[in-house]
């Protein structure tokens, strides 16, 4: 865990890129998968705010789920949802209070942001650096500034 | 970790993994029914089984249900032989004549070249394999509402008494699990019916939107600690009041630096 995902949302411009790279990378059997970032209207003009799994510490989706289908990987930090163990409850689809865990209902499986495995391919296609996957240091300076 | 041969090719394992696993990890096709990674491996359908045999066996093999067999050093796995095909073929040739209407099995014993069974078929046959998935799917989430009911022609799959389940929640994994999508639930004007129990499924309090069931919301509630009010609103209404919230604050910090 040396590297951290960082969202600024004044960078945001609503591009949407990001979705389309998420889409993309999730791609089962050659057919785009549901995307995990969302870039929402903030409320006010020119704000958009990237939604993505926060990865929360004590997190409801973890919680809920009752085959401990989801762990952590201590690699990347990122919550991960295996598919194989996964029955399909949406228990945790119900209980991330940020709906970040959700139904791909193209392929009809509960998916969720794991980072992409340590390197996000949204912060790889961010043109205006508004999601960025940095090691810890520089990411603590960008947090502070 | 133990290194076996499957299919000509060397694949390490940790100590402990059943030869599915593996064999599945290695993107072998091996068709497998009753299989669920979240539950114990039980062998009911008999449909993943594969030809083992070691150097030192001189020739002899043995066939062996690969969900159930524990990998070990040495073993030599071969998952196509024609032995094991033709194992297979009979499997799903029985599984045709017991359950002719069934889509999935239809589908997978054509792959195998079965199109036509040779045994009687039974006419009334409905579409449930027994493999219990469902039942072990149940026991796994800790409801235990289904089991398997009787013995022999009369076996098959049922809550208590085969009466309403009061244990149920109407979770709903035992249908989307179940290999033969066998299991039937009905969704109509907000309530669920499954195993002849009504749910009332909660709503969005926002779009309108139906999310699980009240009494599984409870469950989670109960016994995993999570906030009742979580499950107010659907993940589509969830997304956009991180955003607002979000929102409200990114608005004021470009206040204060203004």
């Amino acid at each position: 865990m040396n590297h951290r995902f960082i969202v600024t949302p004044n960078l945001c411009t609503g591009c949407r890129t990001c979705e389309l790279a998420c889409s993309f990378t999730h791609a089962v059997d050659n057919v785009r998968g549901q995307t995990r970032i969302f870039p929402l209207d903030g409320g006010s003009k020119d704000l958009w705010i990237p939604v993505v799994c926060l990865q929360c510490d004590d997190a409801a989706c973890v919680k809920s789920c009752l085959v401990d289908a989801l762990r952590r990987n201590p690699g990347t930090g990122a919550i991960e949802l295996n598919q194989e163990v996964c029955v399909k409850c949406m228990a945790c689809v119900a209980a991330c209070p940020f709906g970040c865990s959700l139904l791909d209902q193209q392929h009809n499986i509960v998916v969720k942001c794991d980072l992409c495995g340590g390197d996000p391919a949204c912060a790889h296609f961010c043109p205006t650096k508004a999601l960025q996957w940095l090691p810890i240091a520089p990411a603590r300076a960008r947090a502070a500034s | 970790m133990v290194r076996l041969t499957i299919n000509g090719r060397v694949v390490q394992a940790s100590e402990g993994e059943m030869l599915l696993s593996v064999i599945r990890r290695e993107n072998i096709d091996v068709p497998a029914m009753c299989h669920h990674e979240a539950v114990e491996p039980f062998g009911a359908c008999r449909l993943c089984v594969v030809e083992i045999t070691r150097q030192e066996w001189d020739g002899w093999c043995d066939y062996v249900t690969s969900c159930l067999y524990p990998v070990a050093d040495g073993l030599i796995v071969n998952t196509h032989a024609p032995k094991v095909n033709e194992l297979r073929k009979t499997i799903l040739d029985l599984f045709l004549a017991r359950h002719p209407k069934c889509t999935e099995i239809i589908e997978l014993a054509g792959e195998y070249g079965v199109t036509r069974t040779r045994y009687e078929t039974v006419v009334d046959g409905d579409n449930c394999i027994l493999c219990g998935l469902c039942a072990r799917i149940c026991d796994r989430m800790g409801f235990h509402a289904i089991s398997t009911v009787g013995r022999g022609h009369g076996k098959e799959i049922a809550p208590p008494l085969r009466q309403a389940p009061p244990d149920c929640t109407g979770c709903l994994s035992c249908a989307m699990n179940c290999p033969t999508n066998f299991i039937e639930y009905k969704v109509k004007k907000g309530l669920l019916t499954i195993w002849d129990k009504k749910f009332e499924l909660l709503t969005c309090n926002k779009c309108g939107k139906e999310t699980i069931t009240r009494e599984f919301a409870v469950h989670l509630s109960e016994q995993r600690n999570i906030p009742p009010n979580y499950f107010d609103t659907c993940d589509a209404c969830h997304r956009n009041e991180l955003a607002a919230a979000m929102g409200r604050i990114a608005a004021w910090d470009r206040e204060v630096q203004l």
